[in-house]
């Protein structure tokens, strides 16, 4: 065996290691992601409540039904309001923070960040518990706090009118999640290199235009991708609105992963769609990834920055 | 089923051969029983059980665990093994385990849930089993396969755990402080003094105490049946005519009357997103003054609040008068059913058979208060509760047998299955919104009988069923309904 051969045995030693040692992820994401997302495309052509083999092909009836249904497009809408509140409110919230918690000369910064941080590691469904309580007309912590200081007259039906249900909702998820955005900021924050900062403050610019004009700038490419990681987690928000509102009242909090979820699991149906559950997952996933390409420029941005 | 059967198949037989190797190495000392209640193992080899249940209401955990250290202790060689699930989660749990080839040996289904256990093919006929001691325990043709509610073409497919009208009756409880406080010293018997009750409660309550709470529309189907035939808040359907009539005025004044006590705040703030025990607990605690209640709510109800002073009626009637009564479809709810894939069918009707013996109907009565499906457990003591008396009484003087579609043929069970497969046609979503946002129901209620109009002809077209399945001209609604005739 000549030198090149050898060298070429031993390169391929090599990489069997590198195989053998991703395959068990390969294995898990083939089995755990791959092929559920498969497996629902090809349910969807069918008319199956979930038990025993589909075989009652429907072709794209199911899809017809969910793209001319009002209620998938009302819960279409509300998911996208969890993802505009995300990247209009709680994007720029956490950034403002995160400049403000990134100054060494705070004081207790680690605790501050810490109790934000905290409701990331929180348990969903214990969240929506608790809000459920704290915000109830009868009794309810908040309610009781306004009452007493006057701020109004009679309690507010926070997550039973239809008029403050999903803001209630939005505001605990935007809470809940905020703790995330600071993590992603503070990051990104500290790949603003120190000497451009002093270098600013030299030529005698105020706070306002350093954050303005050098540590944006620097953490745009940056920005954009907690911006896709943000819009992407809000777009399918499911745990809390279920432990809050279950959609309601009269599905005014209804958002896709629950419309999804209640025609694939709901008791109240004497057989499930699953089917139809499946058409509804994978349109929502079409348009998910159509609005995510809706933000091509500011990815084409980000490459040529990165350049 | 599915491919998955086989390697069901073959994990139980494995272990059924790996216990029978051990009874053979003499690890299993136990034999069959001498204890008149107790059979166990039919091989006398140690078998397993596998259980799915509800674990409600509170308390039944640890109920029913120790029920079944009794039955394990009469019983030697079987032990049971419980799988508790959330009763929204109940079926799908149990679907899963019967497609993972794990299917449970006996579950617990009712209603609407044992017609899709058993429309699956997954509920094992219990025919076989059924002795003459049996039979003894229920009233004299309560396990009519006619109209028992257990049967499924003639056969008996499942247990009952209540009193026939236990689940079914329409109670209104009250306090009779708070009513008495504002004036009224008598329950409300029709909808108008619902209304000037409510009313008067809630203003002279301010803010802290309410009329009534609707138990979402749980109040509305209670209370317009005893204004219009059961079937219509119930499917939509009128079974005198047959057609839809969810736009019927009775059923429509019903909506309305919630939705005006919603409107001027008589109904309780915050009902639309309560879960089901927010009503017996805000009740007991005195938050509001009277709703149309679960029988079950009773003990729980004095559990949180002995000295409550509580009134308990039968639902009032609408202002023109009684147009219909609480309905009696079948002498029992299904409940316990034996899986179709036991290994273990003996060991399996042992449980089913304890599950509906004196012992356990008396043991979960004098935990829970419930009238349970043997009625010698239980009325010796009615006259004795108060409470007791007062639901009994309801039951007696509000309830009537009425047609059930379902039972009386193959087309009537076709039409009201697929319309059950059809949530979105009910009413209850429609009369939701128009309370909470405060819009007109009768326009949803006429868009409810198109899409249901449409709906029945596409069955009819089918030719699976005709309007005849679900028609009973002669039925008077005031009147207990004779299937024979």
């Amino acid at each position: 065996m000549d030198a090149r051969a050898r060298r070429t045995a031993a390169k391929r030693r090599e990489y069997l290691w590198c195989y053998l040692l991703l395959l068990p992820l390969l294995l898990a994401f083939g089995g755990f992601t791959l092929w559920p997302i498969v497996a629902s495309w090809w349910y969807s052509f069918f008319d199956w409540d979930g038990v025993g083999n589909p075989t009652e092909w429907v072709g794209l009836a199911n899809f017809a039904e969910v793209l001319t249904s009002p209620d998938f497009w009302r819960a279409f809408w509300h998911s996208f309001l969890f993802s505009l509140v995300a990247i209009l409110i709680e994007l720029p919230l956490a950034l403002a923070f995160a400049i403000l918690l990134n100054n060494g000369r705070l004081r207790g910064r680690n605790v501050y960040r810490l109790a934000l941080f905290v409701p990331v590691v929180t348990t969903t469904a214990v969240v929506g518990i608790v809000f459920v309580a704290l915000l109830d007309p009868v009794r309810g912590a908040v309610n009781e706090a306004l009452l007493a200081i006057g701020l109004v007259d009679a309690p507010i039906n926070f997550l039973g009118s239809t008029t403050t249900a999903l803001p209630s909702v939005m505001a605990i998820d935007l809470w809940k999640g905020f703790g995330i955005s600071l993590i992603y900021w503070l990051a990104a924050l500290q790949t603003v290199p120190k000497d451009l900062i002093e270098a600013a403050q030299l030529d005698g610019a105020r706070k306002g235009a350093i954050v303005r004009h050098v540590m944006v700038p620097v953490m745009a490419p940056i920005a954009i991708v907690i911006m896709l990681l943000l819009f992407q987690r809000s777009l399918g928000t499911f745990d809390l609105v279920q432990a809050m509102t279950a959609g309601g009242p009269v599905y005014s909090t209804d958002v896709v992963p629950t419309f999804i979820y209640r025609f694939a699991f709901s008791p109240e149906m004497q057989a499930p769609r699953y089917g139809f559950a499946c058409a509804a997952g994978v349109v929502f996933g079409l348009l998910t990834l159509a609005l995510t390409l809706l933000q091509a420029p500011a990815l084409r941005y980000r490459k040529r920055v990165a350049a | 089923m599915t491919y998955l059967r086989p390697a069901q198949i073959s994990r139980r037989g494995l272990l059924t051969g790996g216990l029978g190797a051990a009874a053979g190495l003499g690890l299993a000392a136990c034999g069959s029983s001498d204890s008149p209640s107790g059979g166990g193992s039919s091989s006398g080899s140690p078998v397993e059980l596998t259980i799915a249940l509800i674990p409600d209401p509170p308390g039944a955990s640890e109920f029913y665990r120790a029920q079944f250290d009794a039955f394990e202790a009469a019983n030697p060689g079987i032990t049971i093994k419980v799988v508790e699930n959330p009763s929204d989660q109940q079926l799908s749990a149990i679907e899963l385990m019967f497609q993972q080839g794990n299917a449970p040996d006996i579950y617990r289904a009712q209603a609407a849930g044992f017609d899709r256990m058993y429309s699956r093919g997954w509920a094992r006929s219990l025919e076989e089993f059924v002795t003459d001691d049996f039979l003894s325990r229920f009233p004299e043709g309560s396990l009519d396969p006619l109209s028992s509610g257990l049967h499924r073409e003639g056969e008996l497919y499942s247990i009952p755990l209540v009193w026939g009208k236990w689940s079914a009756m329409d109670l209104f409880v009250y306090n009779r402080s708070l009513l008495s406080a504002s004036g009224f010293d008598a329950a409300p018997t029709t909808w108008g003094e619902i209304e000037e009750v409510a009313r008067a409660v809630t203003t002279d309550g301010g803010g802290r105490v309410f009329g009534m709470a609707p138990e979402q529309a749980s109040g509305i189907v209670r209370l317009s049946r005893q204004g219009v035939p059961y079937s219509i808040p119930g499917d939509g359907i009128n079974l005198i005519t047959g057609e839809p009539d969810t736009s019927n005025s009775t059923m429509v004044e019903a909506v309305e009357l919630m939705r005006r006590m919603n409107a001027d705040g008589s109904l309780i703030t915050g009902w639309e997103s309560w879960d089901g025990s927010r009503s017996y607990t805000e009740f007991a605690a005195g938050s509001f003054a009277m709703y149309t209640a679960q029988s079950w709510h009773l003990a729980e109800i004095r559990k949180l609040n002995p000295e409550i002073d509580l009134g308990i009626v039968g639902a009032p009637v609408p202002d023109s008068g009684r147009g219909s009564y609480t309905p009696i479809t079948q002498h029992f709810d299904p409940l316990w059913s034996m899986s179709a894939e036991t290994a273990h069918p003996e060991e399996s009707w042992l449980v089913l058979d304890f599950l509906a013996s004196e012992e356990f109907y008396r043991a979960y009565y004098e935990q829970f208060g419930t009238l349970t499906a043997m009625q010698t457990v239980w009325e010796a003591d009615v006259q004795e509760d108060p409470d007791l008396s007062a639901m009994f009484d309801v039951a007696e003087t509000t309830m009537k047998v009425v047609p059930n579609p379902k039972l009386a043929s193959v087309g009537g069970a076709a039409i009201l299955n697929a319309r059950a497969e059809r949530p979105e046609l009910r009413f209850t979503d429609s009369a939701l919104e128009s309370m909470v946002k405060n819009e007109d129901f009768a326009p949803k209620a006429a868009a409810l009988d198109e899409q249901l109009r449409t709906f029945l002809g596409e069955i009819y077209a089918s030719g699976d069923a005709s309007v005849e399945d679900i028609r009973f001209a002669d039925w008077d609604p005031l009147q207990p309904y004779d299937a024979a005739s």
